[in-house]
Order: C-alpha cells, then sequence, then structure tokens
C-alpha cells in the first residue's frame, strides 16, 4: 500500500470520526430544545434523519413487523409526534437527550403492544414511567458521565454479555425469554447482565443487598 | 428511606419495559418513595440509550418527515392529558382509584383485613389495595405464585422484617408468612399476586378475597 493510500485512508478515517464525534449530546439537546422554543422544523428534521432509523431498527429487534410490516413505520411516527409534543418538558441536565428518546420510544412501543393485543389500557406507560428525575441527584455533567461510563464499559465487555444486554435492553424479552432463545440457564443470563452492569461500575450493585 | 427493593434483575426488566404491567406499577410505586432505585434506573436506561444508539440504523421510507409533519399540521392539538382524579399516591397507583378510597369495592375477609380489587393485568396478575387495621394480624399463608407489597401508609412486620412506606416486598410460593400490622396505625398496601393466597390453617377460605365467590 503506498504512503498516499495510508494518508487518504487515515485521513478518511479521522474525517469519520469528526462527523460522528461532531454530534454530541450537546447538539441534540440544542435541536431538541429549538423545537421546544421556536417550533424549528429544520431542527426536527435533523433530529427525524438521525433518531428516525434507530426507532425502527429498534422496532424491528422488537419483533413489531411480525404483527403487521406497516407497524415499524407507525412505531417512527408516533414516537417523533410525541418528541415534537414533549420537546418543551425535555431538560438536560436530567437525561441525555438519546436517553430521553429511548424511554418515549419504550413507552410508546408499550402502549402499542397494549393497543394490538386489545388490553385494557387502564394505566397507560407515561403514568408509570413518570418519573421526573431530581436534577440535584443527576445533573448534566453526571448525565454524561454516565454515558461515557456504559459506553466504554461495553467497548470493553465480550460478545456474549453484549449480545445477552442487547437482548435484555432492546428486544422486548424478559430474562427469562432471552434465556429460552439463547438457550442458557436463567441465571446465567441474569448474571451476565449483572457482571456488565458491575464491570460499568454502575450503582445497581449497590442493591445487591 | 426504603429498606426492602426490588431485585436488579427487576429493575432492569422495568428500564426495558418488558415485565408485565402488575409489576411495572409496584416498581412505579417504590420508585417514588427510593432515591437509590430511582438512582439506578436512570443509570440502566442510560446503558439502553446507549444500547439504542449503536443498533444499526434501518431506513425509513423517503416520505416518512413528509408524512409526519403533515400530521403534525392535522393534529396540532395534543389531547388532554387525563391527570388522576385521587392525588394520595404516586400516579401508575393513582390512576386506578377514583377520589375516594371509600368509592371503591371493598371485600372483609377478615375482621381486620379489607381488600379491594382493582385490575387483572395482560398476564393475570391481580393488582389490589389490601388495607389492614392496626395491630391486626394476618394468619399464617403461603402463596400459590409470587406476592408483590408495596406499603403505602402504616408499617406491619412478619418472620423475616418489618416495613414501612415505599418498601417493596416479594413473596415466594415457599414462603408462608403472617403479617402482623403495627400497633398504632392501620396498614394501607398495593398488592400485586399471581393467584389468590391459600392459607395453611382452618382459615383458609378467608384468605382467598379475590376468588369471586
Ligand atoms: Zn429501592
Amino acid at each position: 500500500m503506498s504512503a498516499a493510500n495510508v494518508i487518504s485512508i487515515l485521513s478518511s478515517k479521522k474525517a469519520r470520526t469528526m462527523t460522528q464525534t461532531s454530534q454530541t449530546a450537546d447538539d441534540w439537546a440544542d435541536l431538541l430544545e429549538a423545537v421546544a422554543r421556536r417550533q424549528d422544523t429544520k431542527a426536527f428534521e435533523a433530529l427525524f434523519k438521525h433518531f428516525g432509523p434507530l426507532i425502527k431498527a429498534f422496532a424491528l429487534s422488537s419483533g413489531l413487523h411480525s404483527q403487521g410490516d406497516h407497524l415499524p413505520e407507525e412505531l417512527v411516527q408516533d414516537v417523533m409526534l410525541a418528541i415534537w409534543r414533549k420537546s418543551a418538558s425535555y431538560d438536560r441536565r436530567k437525561a441525555a437527550p438519546s436517553t430521553w428518546i429511548f424511554t418515549i420510544a419504550r413507552n410508546q412501543r408499550i402502549d402499542m403492544l397494549r393497543r394490538l393485543n386489545k388490553y385494557r389500557a387502564d394505566v397507560s406507560a407515561d403514568a408509570i414511567w413518570d418519573l421526573e428525575s431530581d436534577t440535584e441527584l443527576f445533573g448534566e455533567i453526571r448525565q454524561s458521565r454516565i454515558q461515557d461510563k456504559v459506553k466504554s464499559g461495553l467497548y470493553d465487555l465480550p460478545v456474549d454479555q453484549r449480545q445477552v444486554m442487547a437482548k435484555v435492553f432492546l428486544e422486548d424479552k424478559s430474562h427469562q425469554e432471552v434465556a429460552d432463545e439463547m438457550k442458557l440457564p436463567l441465571g446465567t443470563v441474569k448474571s451476565r447482565v449483572r457482571l456488565a452492569m458491575k464491570k460499568m461500575k454502575l450503582s445497581l450493585e449497590a442493591l445487591d443487598l | 428511606m426504603s429498606q426492602w427493593h426490588p431485585q436488579p434483575d427487576q429493575l432492569v426488566e422495568f428500564a426495558a419495559g418488558t415485565c408485565h404491567t402488575g409489576m411495572s406499577v409496584a416498581i412505579s410505586v417504590h420508585l417514588h418513595y427510593c432515591t437509590q432505585c430511582r438512582t439506578a434506573l436512570s443509570e440502566l436506561e442510560s446503558t439502553s440509550a446507549v444500547l439504542f444508539e449503536q443498533q444499526s440504523a434501518v431506513p425509513v421510507t423517503d416520505s416518512a418527515f413528509e408524512q409526519l409533519m403533515q400530521r403534525i399540521q392535522r393534529e396540532p392539538e395534543v389531547e388532554p392529558v387525563v391527570e388522576p382524579v385521587n392525588n394520595r399516591f404516586p400516579k401508575a397507583l393513582s390512576t386506578l382509584l377514583p377520589a375516594s378510597l371509600d368509592d371503591l369495592d371493598w371485600r372483609q375477609p377478615m375482621k381486620n383485613l379489607r381488600v379491594s380489587h382493582l385490575m387483572t393485568d395482560e398476564s393475570g396478575m391481580i393488582i389490589g389495595l389490601h388495607h389492614m387495621k392496626a395491630g391486626a394480624r394476618v394468619p399464617n399463608h403461603y402463596h400459590r405464585g409470587e406476592e408483590i407489597s408495596v406499603v403505602l401508609e402504616g408499617g406491619f412486620s412478619d418472620q423475616l422484617g418489618s416495613y414501612g412506606a415505599g418498601d417493596f416486598i416479594l413473596r415466594t410460593p415457599d414462603d408462608t408468612h403472617s403479617p402482623q400490622t403495627d400497633a398504632h396505625e392501620d396498614c394501607l398496601m398495593l398488592s400485586v399476586v399471581a393467584a389468590p393466597v391459600k392459607l395453611t390453617g382452618a382459615l383458609g377460605w378467608l384468605l382467598n378475597p379475590f376468588l369471586k365467590a
């Protein structure tokens, strides 16, 4: 490989890293605030372009399409509509943008599954997950520190632990369902998740009384 | 600060949104009393969000954004959020309650115990309220399935510990216990049970309040 080639690969790699890091949590938070303050459709479109395809991936990994081909796109619409409407309640001191958006996607998925399965909606997902996080406890700096810790922690995990984490956290499966699918004992699935949380030095372990 | 908490894997399922409604309501009520679990939940949600962002994106249809903007123009009004009429308890529970607890359909299986059935969730878990008079003792019983209790007001104790507001108590089918309410205050509890409880003693029929006659 010629030196020029190496440099062009390096610089394209660098360029890629730069475009990725140029969209930081702060930028997404700015965009959410622009939607809230000015109903800024350009800002909203940028959010849609980034998060729409992630919400669709989330819907597909949850198996929504098995209940109707149109449902993954419908979830994208429902979640983005909720983001538009709730943007005024977004507070960057309480949650990183992706965390806030994930919780909306989770709640919309739960409500959609309830509607599909005709469960009585006596209690909506928003009523259950209505918890306003305490600003003094979390705060903006702590939020981004947690996300950084999680990111590097996940990166260091062995493949089998990462796989279990993705299934348990995103795929709408209980520990038991993940265990059945992966043909692992239930205790193994639970302990892999707990081990992963421990490696990330998250406080869940403090609950092991 | 609450002393009895959900297990870590139950909080994980709550964060991921994969536990049944009864469990979700019970954990949600506990979280209102427990900073420690709220911190853990916030970290679990951050973990989910990082995994969420690391997914391989799947393109949406070309017209998706346009369709969404049309929908926003068509439905500019947000449907008013229906606030619960009862504000005495955390929201997840309040939405299931009338303005006054007296308006609930209470049954009284024992002199010192009243129970009310609020809803049955998608997995068959029964969400209800238990109201025990001060100083009352419930006879020894075991459970056919899991029983979760979250203390709302007052307190009680049994062979395994004593519990106050916000405490999250899980009993599995193997546990037998006979709760005793604190002497000077009535105890109100949220209860989530998989199956009607069965008494070990002769009073068995008394504590099957959820079994409709
Ligand atoms: Zn707790």
